[in-house]
């Protein structure tokens, strides 16, 4: 609705305050063409949310996730309950805060048409696992703050489940009937005081969780550490992220599954962007250029080589054309390499995000 | 001036922000702030508006009296987050340059940021005749971009309707 005036946009927000539902979404349809072998296309994912506010200090959210058109997931489904200005306390399937993509991912948000690779490698995202914790912020100091108790990563479910190639990620349990075993903690602080620049640190920490109980070999410890800054002046903007995890008992984990799981994974990126158009237009042309620089074999232990295949180099360099605020088409080209030889692999992808 | 004139007998009703509009925790919140702003201790109010003008409810707009002397104005406005709405509240001086800018009540973690006292002391000082671009002279937070665009978008709107209200001959400045 376009509203002429504040007074007919307020005027329509008290009518619809009465109305307690929220709907939204976002989506990402993508092209990706691949060197030597067959491209892609694929709704890769299509988000519905709901919101149902119960009174002032109650609220319901869920997102529910369409993966490449067939696979269904929630992505996040809590309740928050609002205690005082300062302090919110929260319960259900919630995404753990750690870098910026995990919690701030819908295609409008970031530029390139997937995600970055250190997003998906290092810090599985969208990760998401049931807890219950507390979040808030101060607006004296401008800052922001999420701790939660929560369920881990699987890495034994009958089997083991944990690699080098991708570390945490297929332990992932989505909040799917998962196994718990350990609990695990996640805390992430941002501050905002500072012009146009925001800043987070988060860490996460815990054990790895199992169906075997009674074999230590099942598991892993971990602690993740995240540092990342969004920064935003006029038509520059520019954002960074840096990741470490450092893994526990993985030689016997490896050995017990005949696994490659690395001891210590992590890397960085960074992103510099600059819109084309003038600031005074209701669209935005952002070209930018991101480097990425990662390993999920950063150490490993028990005498395991590490593999360099493991240590990725990306270069992507592309625009994205927010078409309007929520819309945008994006495009890019990738050059990946790894440590393991010079061969570089181009990739091409083109897209379309939206969130409402 | 009809506000001023009035005043006396408005005054002895102890009238207080509590209007239809707002309920009473919003009101009470905004009292504190206003008081804090002018550094006393029983503001009183008065709506300023006898009929709604273009882009101004009468119901959110009061002139504030500390003992029988017009100090300033509060504006209460409403504006979009991203899956509810939140009020704020801009306190001006008797030239309506503002003195203050502060989200009284935030219902939801997104977009929270928008709460900053850092972030607000941009509107600081401005007048009716500024006006307010995201990104331009408003700085943006990352993560927060509907409601730091829907707060921009508020004050920009807000100002223009003063002015045109300003400059329709109202209200007459003591």
């Amino acid at each position: 609705m376009n509203f002429q005036n504040s007074a007919m946009r307020q005027l329509s927000n008290l009518e619809n305050s009465e109305n307690r539902i929220t709907l939204g979404g976002y989506g990402e349809i993508n092209f990706n063409g691949y060197d030597g072998k067959p491209n892609e296309i694929d709704v890769q994912r299509l988000v519905l949310l709901f919101a149902y506010k119960f009174d002032d200090r109650t609220q319901f959210v869920t997102e529910v996730e369409y993966e490449h058109v067939k696979e269904v997931y929630v992505e996040q489904a809590f309740v928050n309950y609002n205690i005082t200005d300062n302090l919110n306390a929260r319960a259900g399937l919630m995404l753990v805060p750690m870098g910026i993509i995990n919690e701030y991912h819908e295609g409008p948000t970031y530029n390139g048409v997937e995600r970055p690779s250190l997003d998906g490698k290092v810090i599985p995202t969208t990760w998401r696992e049931i807890g219950f914790g507390i979040a808030g912020r101060s607006n004296e100091l401008s800052f922001r703050y999420q701790l939660y108790a929560m369920n881990g990563f699987v890495s034994f479910n009958e089997d083991y489940v944990l690699r080098g190639s991708d570390g945490l990620r297929k332990g992932r349990q989505k909040g799917a009937e998962s196994v718990n075993s350990d609990i695990n903690f996640a805390a992430k602080i941002e501050y905002y005081g500072l012009p146009n620049i925001r800043f987070g640190l988060a860490a996460y920490s815990g054990k790895t969780q199992t169906t075997d109980l009674d074999n230590a070999a099942t598991q892993v410890g971990l602690t993740m550490l995240g540092a990342d800054y969004r920064y935003t002046k006029g038509r520059f903007s520019s954002r960074g992220q840096w990741v470490k995890t450092s893994l526990r008992d993985v030689a016997a984990y490896n050995t017990a599954g005949n696994k490659d799981l690395g001891s210590t994974m992590g890397g960085y990126y960074i992103e510099g962007a600059y819109n084309l158009l003038p600031l005074t237009n209701r669209q935005r042309l952002d070209i930018f250029v991101r480097y990425e620089d990662f390993d999920t074999h950063k150490k490993t232990d028990g005498g395991m080589m590490a593999n360099p295949a493991y240590h990725r180099k990306e270069t992507t360099v592309g625009f994205s054309y927010h078409l309007a605020p929520g819309v945008v088409f994006k495009g890019d080209y990738q050059s990946k390499k790894t440590a393991a030889s010079d061969d570089v692999v181009g990739q091409l992808n083109f897209g379309v995000g939206f969130f409402f | 001036m009809k506000i001023l004139s009035l005043s006396a007998f408005l005054l002895s009703l102890k009238l207080s922000l509590v209007g239809v509009v707002f309920s009473l925790h919003i009101s009470k919140k905004a009292e504190r702030e206003i008081n804090k702003v002018f550094e006393i201790d029983n503001a009183t109010f008065v709506q300023t508006l006898d009929q709604d003008i273009p882009g101004i409810d009468k119901d959110r707009l009061y002139t504030i009296f500390d003992q029988g002397n017009a100090l300033g104005f509060a504006y209460v406005g409403e504006a979009s987050s991203q899956t509810d709405t939140f009020e704020y509240l801009v306190v001006f001086d008797t030239n309506f340059a503002v003195k203050k800018a502060k989200v009284l009540v935030y219902r939801e973690d997104y977009g929270s940021e928008i709460g900053s006292k850092r972030w607000l002391k941009q509107f600081l000082d401005k007048t009716p005749n500024d006006r307010f671009a995201y990104r331009q002279n408003i700085a943006a937070i990352s993560g927060a971009t509907i409601s730091v665009k829907s707060m921009t978008n508020a004050m920009n709107n807000l100002m223009i309707s003063l002015a045109s209200w300003q400059n329709n001959g109202k209200p007459n400045k003591s």
